[in-house]
C-alpha cells in the first residue's frame, strides 16, 4: 500500500553520487507539495553525524524527513587483532512522534516508493525519537548482522 | 494503468471505518469522523398478506427508543460485514441523514479487518460501485492506517477492539498475514465480565427507558424508582440491548487496570469509587475495578474458562515470535496500540511494564500509542482520511472506469 508520491530523478542523480562518487557524507530528501520526494540539502564528505542530526533537530518538532547517510565504523572479527573500516549506507525515515499525524502519514506511506527507487542500501532505519536516530542506535543496527 | 484516473482531491472524498461496535463516517482531510454510527441496528417485521416489510431503525436515536417486536441485530462478524442488507440500510443512512449528499459525487475509502475474506471485499467493490455510483473506491486495511498514522510504515499493531484483540505485524506497509494472533478479550468481553460481577453483587440493572422518575437513596439501598406506564412490549434482545448500555457506562467510568500484576493488598490502600445508577442505586467500588480488568492482562482470573486465552502482552510477542528472526527488533520497537478498548484507564501503563519485560533483553521495545481519545479511538479512520485526501493517492483510487472495463477483482489488483 502506498500513497502514489513520485521519486524525483534529481534524488536517483544525488544518490548515484554518494553512492559510487562518494561526494557527500548524507543528503536530505524532504515531499515537495505532497507530490514529490526531492532532495533538500547535502552534507559535505568531512561532515559528521552530529551534524546530520543537528540538522535534523534543527528542523523543529513537527517536520519529517528521509535521509542518506555514508557511515563508517571500524569492525574487527573475533580472533583477529586487526580492525577494518566498515563503510554503509543507510536510509533513514524521520519522522518523530511530535509531528502532525498528516506528515507522519504523508511521510510513512511514502518511504516504500523511496526505498524501492534506491538500490544498494545497506539498512534501513525508522526514527521516531532521538533515541532511535542516536549514533549509539544506528551504530548497533549497523553492527547487527556483521559476523563477529 | 488504463486511463481513467479520478481527480480524487478536486471533491470531497469520503472515508469508512467500519467496527463491531460503530461505523465511522466523514470527509477526508477532517481530523476526526463526523459521524459514528451504531453498528447495532433494530429491525421490525410487518407482514401484511403474505408479505413481509422489514422496517429498519439506524443510529443512536432512532435504536434508543422502545418498540414493540423490534429486535436488534447487529450486521458485523469477526472485523467482516456480515449481514449485507442490514449494512446496506446502514450506508443508505449515512448517505441521506449524515452526509446529505449524492453518492454519485464522492469517492469513497473503506478500511477493512486485515484477514477480510476475498469475496467479501469484491462484494462491497461491487456494492459501492454497482448501487452507489461512486467515482472511485478504494479499501485499505485498517492496522496499515494505524501504523501510518503513528508514523511508521513496520511495526506491530495492537488494535484491542469492542469483539477482539489482534497483534498484527505490518512491514513497508505491507500486512503479515501468517503471524497476525487475535484473542477474544475485548470490550465485549470486559462487559459480560462487568455484568456478571454486578449481577454476583446483586444489583439488578434497569435500563434508563424504564424509568420516570427515581428518589435519591443511601448508599447499598434498594433503589426507589417508578416505571414509566405505557411501555410497549419490546423484544429480549432489544432490553437487553439497554440493559448493555448501562453496563457499558459503568464499564468506562469504572474500570481501572492496575498498574503491576494485580495483587490484592496494594488495590485495596486505594480509595473507592461511588458510582449511581440510572434506578438510583448506588454503591463504592473498589477492588472490583482492578480485578475484572485483569483477566485482559492474565487470563488465569477470567473465572470459569481455562485460561488457554491470550492476555494483551502475551498476543503480542506471540505474533512477533511468529515472524522473521531479521524482523523482530523492528517490531518491538514499534507496537501501536489502537483500537476503543485500549481507552481503558491505565491500560497502556500496564501493557508497557509487561511488555518491557517480556521484550528480549538485546532488543529496544517502544510503546506507541496517540495521547489523544479521538487519535486512539478513530486511529483507522483518520489514517485514511489524511491518505484519501493526498493529491499524490489520486493515481491509486480503483476509478469507474476501470471498474466497468474490468469489473470487481479489480479490488484485489489495485488493493493490496
Amino acid at each position: 500500500m502506498a500513497s502514489g508520491v513520485q521519486v524525483s530523478d534529481t534524488v536517483i542523480e544525488y544518490f548515484q553520487q554518494i553512492k559510487k562518487g562518494k561526494m557527500y557524507r548524507y543528503i536530505i530528501f524532504h515531499i515537495k507539495d505532497d507530490k514529490v520526494i526531492d532532495v533538500e540539502t547535502t552534507g559535505d564528505r568531512d561532515a559528521q553525524y552530529d551534524d546530520y542530526l543537528n540538522y535534523l533537530v534543527n528542523l523543529g518538532p513537527e517536520q519529517c524527513r528521509y535521509g542518506i547517510y555514508d557511515f563508517e565504523y571500524d569492525h574487527q572479527c573475533q580472533g583477529t587483532t586487526d580492525s577494518t573500516r566498515k563503510q554503509k549506507l543507510f536510509l533513514m525515515s524521520w519522522c518523530p512522534d511530535t509531528a502532525k499525524i498528516k506528515k507522519k502519514m504523508l511521510y510513512s506511506s511514502s518511504f516504500d516508493a523511496l526505498k524501492q527507487s534506491l538500490e544498494g542500501i545497506g539498512k534501513y532505519i525508522q526514527a521516531t525519537d532521538m533515541a532511535e536516530a542516536s549514533y549509539e542506535c544506528v551504530l548497533d543496527k549497523m553492527r547487527s548482522t556483521d559476523r563477529t | 494503468m488504463s486511463g481513467g484516473v479520478y481527480g480524487g482531491d478536486e471533491v470531497g472524498a469520503l472515508v469508512f471505518d467500519p467496527g463491531y461496535s460503530s461505523l465511522r463516517a466523514g470527509y477526508a482531510g477532517e481530523d476526526s469522523p463526523k459521524f459514528d454510527i451504531p453498528s447495532w441496528v433494530g429491525v421490525t417485521e410487518n407482514s401484511n398478506g403474505n408479505e413481509t416489510e422489514k422496517k429498519y431503525f439506524v443510529d443512536t436515536v432512532a435504536l434508543h427508543v422502545p418498540r414493540k417486536g423490534c429486535e436488534v441485530v447487529n450486521y458485523m462478524k469477526e472485523g467482516m460485514i456480515e449481514d449485507w442488507d442490514t449494512f446496506e440500510k446502514v450506508l443508505d443512512y449515512a448517505y441521506e441523514k449524515c452526509i446529505k449528499s449524492d453518492s454519485q459525487y464522492h469517492p469513497v475509502l473503506f478500511s477493512e479487518a486485515t484477514w477480510n475474506a476475498r469475496g467479501k471485499r469484491e462484494r462491497l467493490c461491487e456494492l459501492i460501485f454497482e448501487k452507489y455510483q461512486v467515482p472511485a473506491f478504494f479499501l485499505v486495511k485498517s492496522a496499515v492506517l494505524a501504523a501510518f498514522a503513528n508514523g511508521r510504515s513496520t511495526g506491530l499493531v495492537l488494535d484491542s477492539g469492542a469483539t477482539h484483540t489482534s497483534a498484527i505485524p505490518v512491514h513497508d506497509g505491507y500486512v503479515l498475514q501468517h503471524a497476525i494472533v487475535k484473542s477474544p478479550l475485548g470490550g465485549d468481553f470486559l462487559l459480560n465480565q462487568a455484568n456478571n460481577f454486578l449481577k454476583e453483587s446483586g444489583v439488578d440493572i434497569i435500563p434508563s427507558y424504564m424509568i420516570t422518575d427515581k428518589q435519591i437513596v443511601k448508599e447499598g439501598d434498594r433503589p426507589k424508582w417508578t416505571k414509566k406506564n405505557n411501555l410497549p412490549e419490546v423484544t429480549t434482545s432489544w432490553h437487553n440491548y439497554m440493559k448493555r448500555e448501562v453496563v457499558r457506562d459503568f464499564q468506562q467510568t469504572m474500570l481501572h487496570c492496575s498498574e503491576s500484576p494485580y495483587e490484592e493488598e496494594m488495590v485495596t490502600s486505594i480509595p473507592t469509587e461511588p458510582y449511581e445508577f440510572p434506578s438510583g442505586y448506588n454503591s463504592e467500588y473498589g477492588l472490583e475495578r482492578y480485578k475484572i480488568t485483569e483477566s485482559l492482562f492474565d487470563p488465569s482470573y477470567i473465572k470459569g474458562v481455562g485460561s488457554t486465552m491470550l492476555g494483551m502482552s502475551h498476543v503480542v510477542s506471540t505474533s512477533i515470535g511468529l515472524c522473521d528472526i531479521d524482523l523482530r527488533p523492528s517490531l518491538y520497537s514499534g507496537v501501536i496500540v489502537t483500537g476503543g478498548n485500549s481507552l481503558l484507564n491505565g491500560f497502556v501503563d500496564r501493557l508497557n511494564r509487561d511488555l518491557a519485560s517480556r521484550t528480549p533483553p538485546n532488543m529496544r521495545f517502544k510503546l506507541i500509542a496517540a495521547t489523544g481519545t479521538t487519535e486512539r479511538r478513530f486511529g483507522s479512520w483518520i489514517g485514511g482520511s489524511i491518505l484519501a485526501s493526498l493529491g499524490s493517492f489520486q493515481q491509486m483510487w480503483i476509478s469507474k472506469q476501470e471498474y466497468d472495463e474490468s469489473g470487481k477483482s479489480q479490488v484485489d489488483r489495485k488493493c493490496p
